[in-house]
């Protein structure tokens, strides 16, 4: 099953952009083996039940809105003592063996039909380097979209004994029609770095939204990811980690909050590949009005994960009759070494707490908010950057109006 | 523990189960499904038109419909040819429509089931008992109080012919039509034997009647079909036990069962599976509920080369309920694809499902599960609880529950562990005097009591014991 080609796109426009990059030729070539791999590779997998789709990919009209050159961002980097936050342009002069040993062997640039169109057509992208000892805290990368479409990429690389928390945000300025936002992220987590991503998503909801974040771990490196999503008219994301190193750890905290008729098909997986490895996958979203939201989540123990520990939950709340919510918490295991649990609930807000602080002279409206944000608080206390935590903690409450 | 007990834990249930007798056949298809195969079978059976219209019908589905092949983790069914699988099978008995004495069965049907205890059960406790050999359905009794009171229990290719207009109307059309899968389809075609139940309004049958299907020939596939009809306010727990000796080549069993659980009516549906283990065990069980009834699946999954089973509930009257409970054991070379769907269609519906799965030497078990809210299921309930316990590193253990939820108003949860047996729990009960092979097994015994609490002593006493001789490695 082929996906569609896009006529719009040649290898001129390819040769364009990593041209005005001023890129090496390794690279110009990845983007036009991934460019030829389009009529290849399909659509990332998406959760099917006999006669159902739960997120409908092929639906989207890529050629309309993917317009590569014109992409167009406002970028902000903030880069603390010790650490390399530079633009890829930069990143490939100061940095280029970094870059050759690491871009697209996390992600595989021929995965699928999006990240494929994503390496050939990215535009613009950071690479976050956190050198052996270094400590860092607070890089920050913004990107503000101000074009139809736009490719990003982050690669992120640590070495020994490192730590760095990152928040990379995405928003858009106002733009009518429908656009496109690619995003992918490649974490290298050296051996017992410390890596803490953060990522909150807030583009416009006219915006279709693809992402990709996956990271591998070396022994007793530590790596979490923050994922909050508000923006977009339909996101698809995955935030996934290979725990390839002995004694190495992820903790994946996510939160959503849909409204209107938005759409969020969100996953979180874990391989545990080797032994003495800890997962924990918490999630917690609302969704209100039409909003829908896909959740799916993988724990997957292979054969040689003795010892292995692996948590996950997830939660959602709805607030209207015409949301609707899927999950699919998924169990893989090879290892009976093994401790390993999930839960997920869906409910509506508790009808016995809201009567209480009804009755304690709180008016129905702000009761309701306050319970929604309660709901949420589990997963922001779970958020170590202050930052983050306080803005997407302001960005829901901007939501509940 | 009673004599009773003692009695059926001492027989050999190996000896029980993988005795093979020489093939009895008054009648023998050709290998194959094909439309001469459905028109034999139909004709041999002496069917009106119509029935042999909807085997023709189920036929092309089957010929039309792809396999499943892109579940993520499912059982391998490459091995499978149904191409060299004998559909149908007639044992020679002098009764088509079942014997109604044990005696008159020829001895050695009588001995296969007095073997695997059935008549025996039948005098302790059961209302009635039906037994299937090959494709046909040889012995059939109910006790006469419950016929007085209009209660049938009788044989499917019986209730073709003497309760046609019910069987016309529920027979594959609203519950599983042939259309729903491939092996439904595939069943709808060859389907032969099964039992017909039918218990009119606001009767009670307390005790279970019970249903035994046993395969014998080499390379056969059994389909039989069970119709249970509660009407209003009725109860019945109808129970199946099923088994096969072991052969080089594989047989498969592709049951349909299909159950209308009237207003408040309740039923409940046992069955404990040890088919031998080159059997590819493909079913489709359904239900539909209506306002204020109960459904009940519980299962035991012990046998079967591979199995992918999901037993389905609709609940679709106001209040309507289905409670799942089951056990799935795989030891060496087994798949047991199992799990539970159900579908809430009205409001103040509630479901509840529990499964356990145990793996051992290389086994692999799988929770596959669908639990659906529709628009308009206010106030549903849902509470699904999985376990697995894994002895070794061979095994394999997955857990793939969707939930698709389209109303704010309900409360759905979701939970599932998976462990390793404690060592700490085996080396407290050793530290007390057993041995490392007594404390798993009370171990074991303790993870599936929630299921054996819910079978007739008989059933729980035996599964127990399957799973005894499981964790020994003799069996298979």
């Amino acid at each position: 099953m082929s996906t569609q080609v896009h006529s719009t796109l040649s290898e001129e426009t390819v040769r364009e952009i990593s041209g005005n990059l001023s890129e090496p030729d390794w690279l110009l070539e990845t983007r036009l083996d991934a460019l030829d791999a389009l009529s290849d590779v399909d659509m990332p997998d998406v959760i099917r039940t006999p006669g159902r789709d739960w997120t409908n990919l092929d639906a989207l009209d890529y050629e309309g809105f993917v317009d590569p050159l014109s992409a167009d961002e406002q970028k902000d980097r903030v880069e603390p003592e010790g650490v390399s936050v530079l633009s890829m342009a930069d990143a490939l002069d100061e940095h280029e063996d970094l870059v050759k040993e690491y871009f697209g062997s996390i992600i595989d640039p021929q995965e699928n039909y999006l990240t494929a169109l994503s390496t050939a057509l990215f535009t613009t992208g950071t690479l976050i380097y956190v050198p052996k000892g270094v400590d860092a805290e607070d890089v920050k990368i913004r990107t503000t979209m101000q074009s139809q479409s736009l490719f990003n990429y982050t690669l992120v690389v640590t070495e020994e004994s490192s730590s760095v928390t990152i928040l990379e945000r995405q928003d858009s300025e106002e733009l009518s029609g429908e656009r496109y936002y690619s995003g992918l992220v490649e974490i290298a987590a050296g051996e017992n770095s410390h890596v803490q991503y953060g990522s909150l998503q807030d583009l416009d909801e006219e915006t279709y939204n693809y992402t990709l974040k996956r990271g591998n771990t070396e022994d007793y490196a530590t790596l979490n990811w923050i994922e909050g999503n508000l923006g977009s008219r339909l996101t698809k994301s995955s935030v996934e980690t290979n725990l390839d190193g002995e004694g190495s750890e992820t903790k994946t905290v996510g939160a959503f909050f849909g409204h209107e008729d938005q759409h969020f098909d969100i996953a979180a997986r874990v391989w545990h590949n080797t032994a003495h490895t800890t997962a924990d996958l918490v999630t917690r979203g609302v969704l209100d009005d039409e909003a829908r939201s896909v959740y799916e989540g993988v724990q997957d123990v292979g054969t040689e994960a003795w010892d292995t520990s692996s948590y996950q939950r997830e939660n959602t709340l709805m607030l209207s009759d015409g949301s609707e919510a899927d999950a699919s918490p998924k169990l893989i295991i090879n290892n009976h070494d093994t401790e390993a649990s999930h839960s997920a609930t869906v409910g509506q807000i508790d009808k016995e707490d809201l009567f209480y602080m009804t009755s304690r002279g709180v008016p129905p409206q702000l009761a309701k908010d306050m319970l929604v944000e309660g709901f949420f608080v589990p997963v922001l206390d779970e958020v170590e950057v202050e930052e983050l935590r306080e803005d997407l903690d302001s960005g829901i409450v901007e939501r509940l109006g | 523990m009673s004599s009773e007990q003692d009695h059926l834990k001492e027989t050999d249930t190996e000896e029980r189960f993988e005795f093979k007798k020489e093939q009895r056949a008054a009648v023998k298809s050709n290998k194959g499904l094909t439309e001469e195969v459905v028109r034999l079978i139909s004709e041999d059976k002496d069917e009106p038109e119509w029935m042999l219209q909807r085997r023709l019908r189920a036929l092309e589905h089957y010929q039309n419909m792809p396999l499943p092949t892109d579940w993520p983790g499912q059982p391998d069914l490459t091995e499978l040819d149904v191409e060299e699988i004998v559909p149908y099978i007639r044992p020679d008995v002098d009764k088509r429509e079942g014997a109604d004495s044990w005696d008159d069965l020829p001895d050695d049907i009588k001995d296969t089931f007095e073997k695997l205890g059935i008549p025996e059960a039948e005098r302790k406790a059961l209302s009635g008992v039906g037994a299937q050999y090959e494709s046909e359905v040889v012995y059939q009794n109910m006790q006469d109080q419950w016929e007085e009171k209009g209660v049938v229990f009788c044989n499917m290719d019986r209730a073709v012919q003497e309760h046609e207009d019910l069987v016309k109307e529920y027979f594959m059309t609203k519950c599983v039509p042939p259309s729903d899968n491939k092996f439904a389809a595939l069943h709808g075609a060859v389907w032969s034997g099964g039992s017909f139940v039918y218990v009119p309004e606001d009767v009670t049958v307390q005790m279970p009647v019970q249903a035994y299907f046993r395969m014998n020939s080499e390379g056969m596939g059994q389909f039989e079909h069970t119709l249970i009809i509660a009407e209003k306010g009725s109860e019945v727990h109808y129970i199946e036990g099923c088994s096969a000796p072991k052969y080089g080549s594989h047989n498969l069993h592709s049951g349909g069962v299909e159950v209308f659980v009237d207003e408040d009516a309740h039923v409940q549906y046992s069955t404990v599976q040890n088919w031998s283990k080159n059997t590819f065990n493909l079913n489709t069980k359904r239900a539909i509920v209506e306002a204020g009834g109960r459904m009940e699946w519980v299962s035991g999954s012990m046998g079967s080369k591979a199995t992918m089973l999901y037993p389905c509930s609709i609940l679709k009257g106001r209040g309507a309920s289905a409670n799942q409970i089951s056990i799935a054991f795989a030891g060496e070379g087994q798949n047991i694809d199992t799990g539970a769907k159900v579908y809430h269609n009205a409001p103040k519906t509630n479901s509840t499902i529990e499964s356990k799965s145990i793996s051992k030497d290389g086994g692999r078990t799988n929770y596959r599960g669908l639990v659906h809210i529709s628009d308009g299921a206010v106030d549903s309930s849902t509470a699904v609880e999985c376990d697995a316990l894994m002895f070794d590193n061979e095994s394999t253990s997955d857990t793939m529950p969707y939930m698709e939820i389209n109303e704010d108003r309900v409360d759905v949860a979701h939970e599932a562990t998976v462990g390793k047996i404690g060592d700490e729990d085996v080396f407290y009960l050793q530290s007390r005097g057993l041995d490392d092979d007594d404390a798993k097994q009370m171990i074991v015994s303790g993870f599936i009591e929630p299921i054996t609490e819910e079978l007739p002593i008989e059933y729980a006493v035996e599964l127990n014991r399957l799973i005894e001789l499981e964790m020994e490695g003799s069996l298979g």
